[in-house]
């Protein structure tokens, strides 16, 4: 099976990515081939710039958790009986990943957000449509053209969505407040079977990692740029009859912030309220004003993640890491009734990244570029054996870290350099928590 | 008659000649033309101007409770019909002093409400708006104001009245003088007490409103209703932060709502502000800013549903009974 190849993604770890969308989780492991003609190792051991990827994560030898799940098998427990399935921000799912945003950008248009919807539809995988796909594409079906209305890809996830699991996450930006998606959509007879199930959620976005402090970017022809020119800003930057259309970033407040939550909770009481963070230094305050004032859960981008066009200034210099911002999230106090709704992404494709996500708070992470890539590399089965591969490997790190649970990762079970040498030990005393 | 219960099963209008020849239908329509005509001859009388309020304009109300609003192709731009009133309400305080219109509002309320017996897609309010006005004169104004409508009905139509089966006695306890008024704070712990589970930031849900309401033998106000809970024209209070300077008006016997009103927010700054906070985009408010910026009078002002009013004062099952043509949420009618 070959894809359509259409997308790349420089920087992105694309090979890696499409030969799981094509090989499943056989991939989590070198070509079986190559086994016994090649000798096989870490590609480098200086830690790279990304502080998660320069994590390891570091089981104990003493397994208390285990023992708990041996009495209760009454047999040794293996990876298989790690259980996934996870509650992320009032939808259940079958293993703690969810789609994260795709918006009006091209990537994500037409045949592949269709195609995204209805494969994660099929896993169950709880999936948000970006903003200004109202504006862009249109609502109703046959109003999107090339770009794919809205409904369209909220019908093609939920035809495929098998019950009990899954749920559409719809952002809505300033510009898509002037349209009303969120209105539209809640008395739209279209999504009454995901609404009346409780799996429609809607998102307030405050930006994005790829460009912190920046709203929404899309580059359009000249006959699109003039469509949608009274509503966005557009500037002819780029040659060839192309334009730069921007959307507002919008103006926030610790205030405006907890009000606009408020807002969405009354006027929307049967939609889950998520909030989509870009990884600000305030990143903690803003997690905490959203959690208070009522959000089932709270996305936080960091500067690794992509998907849509952003400058290069901004993807070099723009943003905190991920790492940084769960390092400065576990401050946080945690509600009694289980933790903190945090979701979180930026280069998520694989079982290491997700898992120490998971140990050090988050409750899920979102895939966005490695959704698309599979997509592209297969549009029937990509994602499905991009998931099946995260999936096992998500199972044999959990039980080698001796836990059956996403929940019962700490941190205790990652280890960073930085905090070894400057004298903290996680991970020493095994499963103290 | 009875009160409505809580848990009557869903009435349909019919078809339009069964409906307009209804007998209980012509009565309540009958007590209406009563009530507005008494309406008007007590504002008349206490110096207010009528107004033509706009049916379609760039931007409307931005309502609340997942309530849509209806695109008109304005030669070639996209404008709104009116959810309410309100943006030309305050700026018609720059001709008069103390306004009043009756305006037709549309709003493509959610599917779920078309079963409340509380709302319609397309209904009228009788908005008033006073220049100076504080939340006590707005509410005095407010309460003296039904009290003349229902006593000038239920003066003029007595055989109306015993052939609805409304017993007027509801009423005696009707005085001029104000209704009594509890906070949102108070009625969320008075709907908790009784296990009604309310949220405090938020409006006063449909089911919580009918238990307040079902507790009570006469109208009352309840006022201080949170931020998150309503437009940004109803103005924060300057002393409780946090809490609107506004109020609604609950019938007794289960009827629920029949106004909602408030101090209005009236400064540039102050609008733009609570405008974000309620996640609009002030861009498209722009000839209402244009307006605002360079001053409107301070004022409060309010609402009365004019079909929920008659249907509370007929005592009827169901708010559409009191529309000539009336149009459930989602329900296609004439």
């Amino acid at each position: 099976m070959s894809g359509t190849g259409r997308l790349s993604a420089p920087g992105f770890p694309e090979a890696a990515v499409r030969d799981r969308a094509r090989r499943g989780a056989a991939a989590a492991f070198p070509a079986a081939e190559e086994y016994g003609s090649t000798l096989y190792g870490a590609a480098s051991a200086a830690p790279g710039p990304d502080g998660l990827d320069a994590m390891r994560l570091v089981p104990p030898l003493f397994m208390e958790r285990r023992l708990e799940k041996l009495i209760d098998l009454g047999r040794e427990p293996v990876h298989g009986d790690v259980d996934l399935a996870t509650r992320i921000g009032g939808l259940h799912a079958p293993l703690p990943v969810y789609v994260s945003a795709t918006g009006s950008t091209r990537a994500a248009s037409g045949d592949a957000g269709l195609a995204l919807s209805r494969q994660a539809g099929a896993l169950g995988l709880p999936m948000v449509i970006g903003e200004n796909v109202v504006p862009t594409g249109g609502y109703r079906r046959g109003t999107g053209g090339a770009h794919g209305a809205l409904l369209d890809r909220l019908t093609a996830y939920g035809e495929a969505l098998a019950p009990g699991v899954g749920g559409v996450v719809v952002q809505q930006s300033t510009e898509d407040a002037d349209a009303e998606v969120w209105n539209l959509l809640y008395s739209d007879p279209g999504a009454a079977a995901l609404l009346d199930s409780g799996r429609l959620a809607f998102e307030l976005k405050l930006g994005q990692g790829a460009k912190p402090g920046l709203g929404g970017m899309t580059v359009l022809d000249d006959r699109e740029a003039a469509r949608l020119g009274d509503r966005f800003g557009t500037e002819a930057l780029f040659p060839g009859g192309t334009t730069l259309r921007s959307a507002t970033p919008g103006t926030f407040t610790a205030e405006i912030l907890r009000q606009q939550i408020r807002l969405m909770r009354n006027n929307f009481p049967r939609a889950r309220v998520w909030v989509k963070l870009f990884p600000g230094r305030d990143v903690a305050d803003a997690v905490r004003v959203a959690v208070e004032a009522g959000a089932d859960a709270v996305a936080v981008d960091g500067a690794e993640g992509g998907t849509g066009w952003a400058p290069g200034v901004f993807l070099r210099d723009v943003g905190l890491p991920l790492a940084e911002c769960l390092h400065r999230l576990a401050a946080l106090p945690r509600p009694v009734d289980g933790g903190l709704p945090l979701l979180v992404s930026g280069r998520m494709w694989e079982g290491g990244r997700v898992a120490k996500s998971l140990a050090l708070g988050a409750a899920a992470a979102g895939l966005g570029r490695a959704a698309l890539l599979a997509v592209d590399e297969d549009p029937r089965h990509g994602l499905g054996r991009l998931v099946d591969c995260l999936a096992f490997e998500l199972r044999l790190l959990i039980s080698a870290l001796g836990k059956y649970r996403p929940a019962g990762l700490g941190p205790d079970d990652v280890w960073t350099a930085a905090a070894a040498s400057a004298g903290e030990h996680p991970g020493v005393v095994a499963d103290r928590r | 008659m009875t009160a409505p219960t809580l848990d009557t099963a869903p009435l349909r209008p019919p078809g339009p000649r069964a409906h307009l020849t209804d007998q209980r239908v012509r009565d309540a329509l009958t007590v209406q033309q009563h009530l507005l005509t008494a309406a008007r001859a007590f504002l008349h009388d206490a110096g207010f101007a009528e107004t033509l309020p706009p049916v379609i304009g760039p931007v409307t109300d931005p309502g609340g409770r997942g309530s849509k609003q209806v695109d008109v192709d304005f030669y070639g731009h996209p404008y709104k019909l009116m959810t309410s009133a309100i943006l030309y309400k305050q700026t018609s305080l720059l001709a008069f002093r103390k306004i009043f219109c009756i305006a037709p509002n549309v709003r493509l309320e959610p599917l779920e409400t078309a079963d409340t017996s509380r709302h319609l897609a397309e209904f009228h309010q009788l908005d008033v708006e006073v220049a100076g006005a504080s939340r006590e004169e707005i509410t005095r104004l407010a309460a003296d104001l039904v009290v003349h409508m229902v006593r000038a009905a239920v003066a003029a139509l007595p055989e109306v009245f015993a052939r609805l089966g409304r017993d007027t006695s509801a009423f005696a306890g009707l005085t001029p003088g104000g209704f009594p008024s509890l906070t949102h704070a108070e009625a969320v712990a008075l709907l908790r007490q009784r296990g009604h589970e309310q949220s405090p930031d938020a409006e006063i849900d449909w089911r919580g409103e009918v238990l307040l309401s079902a507790a009570r033998t006469g109208p009352f106000f309840v006022v201080d209703y949170p931020k998150g809970s309503r437009g940004f024209y109803d103005r924060e209070s300057t002393t409780t932060p946090g809490a609107l300077r506004n109020f609604d008006l609950i019938a007794p016997e289960g009827y629920g709502e029949l106004c909602s009103g408030s101090e209005r927010t009236h400064t540039y700054a102050e609008i733009v502000t609570r405008m974000r906070e309620t996640g609009e985009n002030p861009q498209k408010y722009r000839w209402y800013l244009d307006v605002v910026r360079e001053g409107v009078p301070a004022s409060s002002g309010f609402g009365i549903g004019v079909e929920r009013l008659t249907r509370y004062v007929c005592g009827l099952d169901a708010v559409w009974q009191a529309n000539a043509y009336p149009k459930l949420p989602g329900v296609v009618s004439p």
